[in-house]
C-alpha cells in the first residue's frame, strides 16, 4: 500500500515558462517552498464531470452524432464558481439513473449495427459468441478515451468479464461500454499525484493532460495530448508549454472559453429564471435561451475570434442577436442568417456585458429591476467580492413596494437602517446606475412617470448611466485581476487560499502587460507551476499501481536508498 | 394626437427607423419621405357592429333575434323532398356523409331535381338569413354620400357595408370584436403563421401627425408572426417583405393629428382573412389612428366581388359550415345577391360587388426590404419581383377552411 509521507521538501522550481501565444516571455511564481513527498500515487481529488464536458466527451470519442438524450444533475456553485463546487458533488441515486440511461443510449447508438463496422476496430472471430481479443482492443482504444488514462488490466479483465455475459459478441460489448460510461473513472475527474524521480509530490501526466484540456477545451485530453502524457514530456516544462500552445492555437479554445465565462458569468441561472408575463410578454424560453447566446458569442467574438482586450468587454457596443433578441432590444434584425453581428448606436446607452439581456435579467426580480441584485452580483462575479445574506429582522416592504416613487428613493429610504447600509451603500450605486434598463434590459426613461436618475458615485468618482459603469469596470485593475483568479479558481478546482497571493499578482501583471489577451491568460494560467500545485486532502487514497508505477517507485526508492 | 417625448425620441433612435432614399413609383408619389413607420399586423376582421350587451349571439339592436338560428335540418332535407327516415338517415353522424360516387355531401342534394345546391344555390328555395336590421355600423363612406348607409357607432354617416348588413346576423360574423367564430378562426391561422401581413407608412412631411403626403403599403412577409406569453402577437418583430403578384395595397393620402385617411392607388388586393383568401377591393380607402401607444388601428373599406365570397366558404366544405355556423349555404348567396350595391360598368350594370370594411390592428414592428439588407425607407409596390404566383385553387380554398374549421369536422 502506498503510504503519504508526511515530510515536507522543496520543489523543484520553474523559473520562467514562455508565454504559449504570443512567445513573451512571463515570469511565473515560484511555488511556496512547502511541498509534500510521496512514496506512490494517490488520489487527490476528484470533480464531477459538467454538462458541457460529458457531451464533449462523448462527441469526441465516438463523434458528434451520437445522440446524449439526458437530464443532468444540478451543479453547485461554490465561492462563485461551480467548477470549485464540482468537487464536492456526488451522484445520487436519482442521478445514477439518469447516467446509466445515457450509457445504455450510446453504447446502444455506438454498437449499432450500422455503426460497429466504424465503430469497433476489429472483427470478431464468431460475432454469435465473445471474443476477448477484439473486446479488449475496443475497451483498451475506447477506455483511455473515456477514463482520460489508460485502463489498467484489472479494469479491462473486468469489462472483459461483462462483456463474456453478453448474447453475443455485440450485446456483451455494449455492456462492457455501458460499464465503462458508469464507471466513477468517467463521471469524475480523477486527479493523481505521484512522487516524481526525487520523490516529490507532482501530479501525473495524465492528471495534467486532463487539466490542460478541461481548461482549454472544456473536453478531455485528445489522443496526442494523452501520449504526451505517457511519455512524460507533460512533466518537463517545454512538453507543457508545447501542448498548452497546441490547444491554445487551436479553435476549440473557444470551447473552453465559453464554458469557462458560462460558469464565471453564472449563466446557468437561465435555468430557473421567470418573468412576470403581464409585465414582460416579450420574455419566454427562447429569448432566455438567445440571451445566453448572445452573451458567450459576444465573449468568443471579442476575447478569442479578435483576441481583443478583456476590459472592453465592458465597453463594447457590438454584440449578437438574432430575430427575438432584436425585438426586445427594439432593433432591426438585419441578416438572413440565424445570428447577426450588430451594434448598438452611441445614444442606446448600452455598454457591454452588463447591459445585456443576460446581466440585465438574470439578476432582476420577476416583476421588477434590481439594484441591489445587480450590484451585488457585479461584485461577487468581477470582483470577486461575495455580499452577505441580509439580516434577517429587515422590512423589505418599503423597498418592495413598486408604486412608491422610483427605486432610488426606496432604497435610500431602506439605507437609513445602519444595518443595511453597510452593504447596500455598496451594492446599490452601481445597480441604480443601470436602472435605464428594466428586468428584461429593455430601455426605460421613467419608473412610475418619474425620471429615472442614474448618476451614482463609484469609488468616488461620479458616474453617470450604465456606460459611466462600463468605464468605472474598464478602468478598474481589479476587474482582469479577478478574472485572473477565477481562470486558476476553474481550472484546479480549488478556491481562494492566501499563500497565492504573490502569484496572482504577477499573473495579473503578466496579464496587463500582454494586453489583458485572454487566450494567451489561458496559455500562461495552464503552464504556470501553481496550476500543476499539488494538494494532498487528508485521507487520500492511493491508486492501484500499474507496472510501469511500480517501476517508477522502484526506481526512485533505489535512487534515494543509493543516496543515503 | 401622439405626444413627442424625450423617450420616443430615443425610442425612434433605438430603433433604427430612419428616412430612407427617394424611389419614382408609384407614379406620383411622394418625392421625398420624411418619415416611416412600420407595422405588423396582429388582427383583422370584418367590420360588424355588435349590438347586445353582453354574450356572442344575443339579441341586440343589430339582430333583434339574436344571431341566425340554426336550420332543424331535417326539416330542411324534408322540405327538399326527402322523406323524414331519409332525412334523419342523412343527418345522423353514423352514416358516411359523403357519396362513394361523387364524393359530394349528401347535404349537398337539395335543390330542385337534386341538384347540389352548393354548386347551384338558385336551385335552391331561400329560407333566408335574417339580415342586420339596426341602423349602426362600423364603415366607412365609400360613395361620399353621407345620406345613404349606416350611422357609425360614433355618429358618423353615410358608413356603406352592405356585406355586414348582408351577413351581419351569420354565426360566423356576429359577436363583439375579436369573438365571432370566423374572425376567431382566420385569426388564429393567421398568427400560428399561415401568413403574415406587414403594413408601411410613410410621409414626405416632418410632422407624421399632420403630414399632406403620406402612403400606406399592405404587403406580404416571408416571417411568421410570434406569439408572446400572454398569446399576444410580440411588437418589435423584424419582418421582410415577401413580393406577391396580386396581393399588395397601397394607398395615398393625409395624416390629421395622426389619423391617416388615404384612397387606394391602382390594384388594391389584400390578403383576405376569410375562407376566400383574396380580397380585391374596388373604391377602396381607408382610415387609420396612428395611436399613442404605437399601435394602428382602423378600418379599410371598398367594394368587393361578393361571388368569391358564397365560392369561399361552399368550396369542399360546405355542409360543415352549414352545421356549424347555423346557417343554409344558399341563403348565404341570396343576402349577399341582395345587398350587393356596387357595378363596376356604371350604375346600370349588374351589381357583382358588395360594399365592405375591415377593422385592422396592427403593432410597430421592423419591416426590411425583401433581401432582409436593410429596413424600408418608404412605401413603393413590390409585384414586379414576386414570382408568379400559383392561381388560386379550390385546394387553397380548402385549406383556408381547414384553418377555419381546425380541420376535425367531418
Amino acid at each position: 500500500m502506498t503510504k503519504l509521507v508526511q515530510g515536507v521538501r522543496k520543489y523543484g522550481l520553474l523559473a520562467a515558462a514562455a508565454c504559449a501565444a504570443s512567445g513573451a516571455m512571463i515570469t511565473h511564481a515560484r511555488l511556496p517552498a512547502a511541498s509534500p513527498t510521496l512514496e506512490g500515487p494517490v488520489k487527490v481529488a476528484a470533480r464531477r464531470v459538467t454538462e458541457s464536458q460529458y457531451r464533449n466527451i462523448i462527441a469526441d470519442t465516438f463523434g458528434d452524432w451520437v445522440q446524449v438524450n439526458a437530464r443532468f444533475e444540478p451543479e453547485r456553485r461554490q465561492d462563485g464558481l461551480l467548477a470549485i463546487g464540482s468537487t464536492q458533488l456526488s451522484i445520487t441515486p436519482v442521478g445514477f439513473e439518469q447516467y446509466y440511461g445515457a450509457a445504455r443510449s450510446i453504447s446502444d447508438q455506438v454498437l449499432s449495427e450500422g455503426r460497429r463496422a466504424t465503430t469497433v476496430p476489429c472483427t470478431p472471430r464468431d460475432a454469435e459468441q465473445a471474443d476477448d481479443a477484439c473486446a479488449a482492443t475496443f475497451l483498451r482504444s475506447y477506455g483511455e478515451r473515456l477514463f482520460r488514462r489508460p485502463l489498467t488490466e484489472a479494469q479491462i479483465d473486468a469489462r472483459l468479464a461483462t462483456a463474456r455475459k453478453g448474447e453475443d459478441f455485440y450485446d456483451g460489448l455494449e455492456l462492457a461500454l455501458t460499464s465503462l460510461l458508469i464507471a466513477p473513472e468517467f463521471l469524475f475527474r480523477i486527479e493523481v499525484a505521484e512522487p516524481d524521480p526525487s520523490g516529490a509530490a507532482r501530479l501525473d501526466g495524465f492528471t495534467k493532460a486532463s487539466r490542460i484540456a478541461f481548461l482549454m477545451w472544456d473536453t478531455g485530453p485528445d489522443a496526442e495530448l494523452l501520449a504526451a502524457a505517457k511519455s512524460g514530456a507533460l512533466d518537463t516544462p517545454e512538453g507543457l508549454q508545447r501542448q498548452v500552445a497546441r490547444l491554445q492555437a487551436s479553435p476549440r479554445l473557444a470551447d473552453g472559453v465559453r464554458a469557462f465565462f458560462t460558469d464565471m458569468l453564472q449563466l446557468d441561472a437561465f435555468e430557473g429564471l421567470t418573468k412576470d408575463a403581464s409585465i414582460y410578454p416579450k420574455f419566454s424560453q427562447t429569448v432566455a435561451d438567445s440571451a445566453r447566446e448572445e452573451t458567450l458569442r459576444t465573449v468568443v467574438d471579442q476575447l478569442v475570434t479578435r483576441n481583443r482586450d478583456y476590459r472592453d468587454l465592458f465597453v463594447t457596443r457590438e454584440t449578437w442577436l438574432n430575430r427575438s433578441l432584436a425585438a426586445v432590444y427594439k432593433v432591426p434584425f438585419v441578416s438572413q442568417e440565424e445570428w447577426a453581428p450588430y451594434t448598438f448606436p452611441e445614444e442606446s446607452g448600452r455598454s457591454g456585458l452588463l447591459t445585456q439581456v443576460t446581466f440585465l435579467s438574470l439578476f432582476s426580480h420577476p416583476g421588477s429591476s434590481s439594484p441591489t441584485k445587480r450590484g451585488v452580483k457585479l461584485y461577487e462575479i468581477f470582483f470577486a467580492q461575495p455580499t452577505p445574506d441580509p439580516p434577517a429582522d429587515v422590512d423589505f416592504s418599503k423597498v418592495q413596494a413598486s408604486s412608491e416613487g422610483t427605486v432610488r428613493m426606496r432604497l435610500i429610504e431602506h439605507m437609513t437602517n445602519e444595518g443595511c447600509a453597510a452593504c447596500h451603500s455598496v451594492s446599490d450605486p452601481v445597480g441604480l446606475a443601470l436602472e435605464h434598463f428594466d428586468s428584461l434590459g429593455q430601455v426605460r426613461m421613467l419608473e412610475d412617470g418619474k425620471p429615472i436618475d442614474v448618476s451614482a458615485v463609484l469609488n468616488g468618482k461620479q458616474v453617470s448611466g450604465a456606460q459611466g459603469v462600463g468605464q468605472f469596470m474598464r478602468d478598474n485593475p481589479r476587474v482582469p485581476a479577478t478574472l485572473v483568479r477565477n481562470i486558476y479558481y476553474y481550472g484546479v478546482g480549488r478556491g481562494f487560499d492566501e499563500r497565492d497571493e504573490t502569484f496572482f499578482e504577477q499573473e495579473a501583471q503578466a496579464f496587463a502587460a500582454a494586453g489583458y489577451k485572454v487566450p494567451a491568460l489561458f496559455g500562461q494560467i495552464a503552464t504556470s507551476p501553481y496550476f500543476m500545485k499539488v494538494v494532498i486532502p487528508s485521507g487520500a487514497k492511493p491508486v492501484p499501481a500499474r507496472p510501469e508505477q511500480v517501476a517508477t517507485r522502484h526506481s526512485a526508492d533505489s535512487r534515494r536508498g543509493a543516496a543515503r | 394626437m401622439i405626444g413627442r417625448r424625450p423617450i420616443a425620441v430615443l425610442t425612434a433612435a433605438l430603433s433604427g427607423i430612419a428616412a430612407g432614399g427617394v424611389l419614382a413609383e408609384p407614379a406620383g408619389a411622394p418625392e421625398t419621405v420624411g418619415w416611416t413607420r412600420t407595422y405588423v399586423i396582429e388582427w383583422y376582421e370584418p367590420a360588424m357592429y355588435y349590438g347586445a350587451d353582453g354574450g356572442v349571439i344575443s339579441p341586440g339592436t343589430d339582430c333583434p333575434g339574436g344571431t341566425h338560428p340554426s336550420p332543424d335540418w331535417v326539416k330542411v332535407l324534408m322540405d327538399a323532398g326527402y322523406t323524414r327516415e331519409e332525412a334523419e338517415w342523412l343527418r345522423n353522424p353514423a352514416n358516411p356523409t359523403r357519396s362513394a360516387v361523387h364524393g359530394q355531401p349528401g347535404m349537398a342534394f337539395r335543390g330542385k331535381d337534386r341538384a347540389n345546391v352548393y354548386d347551384f344555390p338558385a336551385t335552391a328555395t331561400e329560407a333566408g338569413l335574417t339580415p342586420v336590421s339596426g341602423t349602426i355600423a362600423r364603415g366607412l363612406d365609400l360613395d361620399d354620400d353621407p345620406q345613404t348607409g349606416f350611422t357609425s357607432p360614433d355618429g358618423g354617416k353615410g358608413v356603406d357595408n352592405n356585406f355586414y348588413k348582408a351577413l351581419g346576423c351569420w354565426k360566423t360574423y356576429r359577436g363583439p370584436p375579436r369573438m365571432s367564430s370566423g374572425a376567431q378562426g382566420q385569426n388564429d391561422g393567421m398568427r400560428e403563421g399561415a401568413w403574415t401581413i406587414v403594413v408601411v407608412v410613410s410621409g414626405s412631411g416632418a410632422d407624421p401627425m399632420n403630414d399632406e403626403n403620406v402612403e400606406v403599403g399592405f404587403f406580404h412577409s416571408r416571417d411568421k408572426i410570434v406569439r408572446d406569453a400572454m398569446g399576444n402577437v410580440a411588437r418589435d418583430y423584424t419582418f421582410r417583405i415577401k413580393p406577391h403578384e396580386r396581393q399588395e395595397a397601397i394607398f395615398r393620402g393625409e395624416t390629421r393629428d395622426g389619423v391617416i385617411t388615404a384612397r387606394g392607388v391602382g390594384n388594391v388586393v389584400l390578403r383576405n382573412p376569410g375562407a376566400d383568401p383574396e380580397l380585391p377591393l374596388l373604391g377602396s380607402r381607408l382610415e387609420l389612428e396612428m395611436a399613442p401607444d404605437g399601435r394602428l388601428t382602423g378600418l379599410i373599406g371598398g367594394y368587393r366581388p361578393w361571388l368569391p365570397v358564397y365560392k369561399g366558404w361552399i368550396a369542399g366544405r360546405g355542409a360543415v359550415i352549414e352545421v356549424l355556423t347555423w346557417v343554409e349555404m344558399p341563403d348565404v348567396w341570396y343576402a349577399l345577391r341582395r345587398y350587393a350595391d356596387y357595378s363596376p360598368s356604371g350604375p346600370g350594370g349588374e351589381k357583382s360587388y358588395i360594399s365592405f370594411a375591415l377593422t385592422v390592428d396592427a403593432i410597430p414592428a421592423f419591416v426590411m426590404e425583401p433581401d432582409g439588407a436593410r429596413q424600408v425607407a418608404r412605401v413603393k409596390s413590390y409585384r414586379v419581383q414576386a414570382a408568379p404566383a400559383a392561381q388560386r385553387t379550390d385546394a387553397a380554398i380548402a385549406r383556408a377552411h381547414t384553418h377555419l374549421t381546425g380541420g376535425n369536422v367531418e
